[in-house]
């Protein structure tokens, strides 16, 4: 007896167009959170490489920003602050591509 | 007098300590307490207190979904502030500073990987598991897995979280009252416990839910108050602390700290700190910020959160507001470690210890803002508690007792046996509190590389990757528990291997583990695919169907467990 058809579900090959963009907006937001969670580190770490002392001063940490080191501001507010900015770009991009096209496929507001 | 006062909130502070994930030396923690009754600090207490009580009181239910979910009535802001308090323990309350003064940059990697966790569960779960719209995270393997024995070992790693986690809150609350009430360390814990157990039981989530706004705004208070008056004596503007310390760093990394100058070799030391690679090296960084980010997703209290809302739609608007209420206490948190800096560049973990608590004292607040503090402090951990407590016992109760054990039994008898069970986690969590064994920091520590490499990459597959079957769940939890919990056991035994220095810390696992934990879910699902029955896989479908609002929906078996909207 043939099975029924599966439901595809893959985050790499969305298969409805719902999905497609529900991910679209989900993989946009996580590639700007590994810019800003390994990204940086990466960028301090290279920046840091020439130090002998292996202790990563470079002209990151020499230069400042409001007051602070750049290097310490990047990752103490810098990180957070975009982190809170992701969601909220994610919260906007969901209501902005998603919503309306979920109202026009159901013809019901998803808010309820 | 003041003096005298504080020694043993200094000691509170050192136990609360033993809850931020990350080892201190246990031992610590045999301290006197001092004996008597402190009026003032007693009548701020027992008023927060009462009104936690009473607002259990007011919005209690008799409802399973109100005692698991709080009726899904709860708001973004609401639910936000919920999030947040869930989320700051007494450990982030009083401990990250510490951890901050001590370990220089380094320490930030706490910060991002306990913020940058929540973009990744917004992005990949919370709106799916809302639509889920069940009640706890055991329950969404189970059911999406069409296993029971995934449900099992989902509940049991929801138990060890909450029984560990909670019982490092314990020591710290305890000792808090121990303080202001005067009782010993015994009398006060239990006390602790009988609040907890109160307004948990009369309310539920409801309850919890409330009185954890509330508990916010008093922790988030008593935190930030003081930093106002500290920048000023540091010779900021005291307009912003957050911004103007800054400077402050800048001049103590050259060496300008309160006392004046320090000689080239306590400069070279301070400076040291503040560079990138001075607490630690780069792989240690990105492996610990790594951890700590599928830890937060992955906690079941956290992800249990996104039951209470009314729709998806609030699901990630809480996600946003719950962050930026976390945010404002991790920007405020360096401030206290600058600061500590700036009055004693040198000090080590006696100092770190009670740069919170002697913060209000530095700024001359008296002690009615003393009693304030550790009110707020009382807060971060009740909150933090029951929220745990909630996520154990409904564990236990809703995915054990009522789904695998006896699935005929009422509404009514699941919410008992839910109360029973909370009461019954009350009280390990109190034995164990006053017995604690020595490696209890150990234990907490591994919570976030627990819930990294065995909830996480479960939940993620379960909702992105339709393939995933039972047995690519199982092999993939029973390798990320089994990987951390040898990787303690190394840790425990001094193994290097496993040590912080090592290729494979304890307490940062998951840069390494938790990808296995996906790649084995998924070589196993594909290679096992042709054994899962058409029944299971038809439930299976039916579950994805539901979380991707994908048209051939069939509603289950009318819910036994009260109305879901």
């Amino acid at each position: 007896m043939p099975g029924r058809e599966r439901v595809q579900v893959n985050f790499f090959r969305p298969s409805t167009p719902g999905i497609r963009q529900e991910v679209a907006v989900a993989a946009s937001v996580l590639a700007v959170w590994a810019l800003l969670s390994f990204g940086v580190p990466i960028l301090i770490f290279v920046a840091g490489l020439g130090d002998s002392s292996g202790l990563g001063e470079s002209f990151l940490t020499r230069a400042r920003f409001l007051g602070f080191p750049l290097h310490y501001w990047l990752i103490a507010q810098g990180c957070t602050i975009g982190y809170i900015l992701l969601c909220k770009l994610y919260c906007l991009l969901w209501d902005k591509r998603i919503m309306p096209q979920r109202r026009q496929a159901t013809g019901k507001d998803p808010r309820r | 007098m003041r003096r005298s006062l504080f020694v043993p909130l200094l000691t509170a502070a050192g136990l609360v300590l033993l809850a931020a994930p990350f080892a201190f030396a246990a031992g610590e923690e045999i301290f006197q307490i001092e004996p008597g009754f402190k009026l003032v600090p007693a009548i701020i207490m027992v008023a927060l207190l009462c009104v936690y009580v009473g607002v259990g009181f007011l919005s209690r239910v008799n409802e399973t979904s109100g005692y698991w979910v709080a009726g899904r009535g709860i708001g973004k802001y609401g639910n936000g502030a919920a999030i947040a308090s869930d989320w700051m323990s007494a450990a982030s309350f009083m401990g990250v500073a510490g951890l901050l003064y001590l370990k220089g940059w380094f320490g930030l990697g706490y910060i991002i990987g306990w913020t940058g966790g929540y973009v990744l569960l917004l992005c990949l779960l919370a709106a799916q598991i809302r639509r889920f719209g069940k009640y706890t995270i055991p329950e969404f393997l189970g059911d999406r897995y069409d296993c029971h024995s995934v449900r099992l070992i989902a509940a049991a790693v929801t138990v060890i979280i909450a029984i560990t986690y909670s019982t490092a809150q314990f020591k710290g609350i305890g000792l808090i009252c121990g303080w202001i009430f005067g009782m010993d360390y015994n009398a006060s814990v239990f006390f602790a416990a009988g609040v907890v157990c109160a307004y948990m039981l009369i309310s539920g989530m409801a309850g919890v839910t409330r009185n954890q706004q509330i508990q916010y705004v008093v922790l988030i208070s008593a935190f930030m108050i003081p930093l106002w008056i500290l920048i000023r004596k540091a010779g900021g503007a005291g307009i912003l602390p957050q911004l103007e310390y800054g400077s402050i760093l800048s001049d103590i990394m050259q060496g300008k700290v309160a006392s004046g100058h320090l000689t080239p070799g306590e400069i070279e030391q301070v400076r040291e700190a503040y560079l990138p690679w001075g607490g630690g090296n780069f792989y240690q960084f990105i492996a610990l910020v790594f951890t700590l980010m599928v830890g937060t997703a992955g906690l079941p209290h956290i992800m249990i959160r996104f039951y209470t809302v009314k729709n998806e739609d609030v699901a990630r608007k809480s996600v946003l507001w719950g962050l930026f209420f976390i945010g404002l206490l991790y920007w405020s948190s360096p401030v206290y470690a600058a600061m500590g800096k700036f009055w004693n560049p040198l000090g080590g973990q006696a100092v770190a210890d009670v740069i919170i608590l002697s913060a209000p004292e530095k700024a001359g607040l008296g002690i009615a803002f003393i009693g304030y503090l550790a009110a707020g402090a009382m807060a971060a951990g009740l909150s933090t508690v029951a929220g745990l407590l909630v996520a154990g016992a409904s564990a236990i109760a809703h995915d054990w007792y009522a789904t695998i054990f006896r699935p005929g039994c009422t509404d009514r008898q699941a919410l008992h046996v839910g109360r029973i069970f909370t009461a019954i986690l009350c009280g390990i969590v109190v034995l164990t509190a006053l017995n604690p064994p020595a490696l209890i920091a150990q234990i907490v520590a591994m919570a976030f590389a627990i819930a990294g490499n065995t909830i996480f990459p479960a939940v993620v597959l379960a909702v992105w990757y339709g393939r995933a079957n039972k047995y690519g769940a199982l092999a993939g939890m029973v390798w990320g528990l089994g990987m951390t919990l040898i990787a303690m056991a190394g840790w425990i035994a001094k193994i290097p291997f496993f040590g912080a220095d090592g290729l494979l810390p304890a307490t940062s696992s998951a840069l390494i583990v938790c990808p296995l934990a996906f790649l084995i879910n998924i070589v196993v699902s594909n290679l096992t695919h042709s054994r899962v029955t058409e029944e299971s896989a038809d439930k299976m479908d039916n579950i994805l169907r539901k979380l991707h609002n994908l048209p051939g929906y069939v509603e289950e078996t009318p819910s036994r467990s009260g109305p879901v909207h």
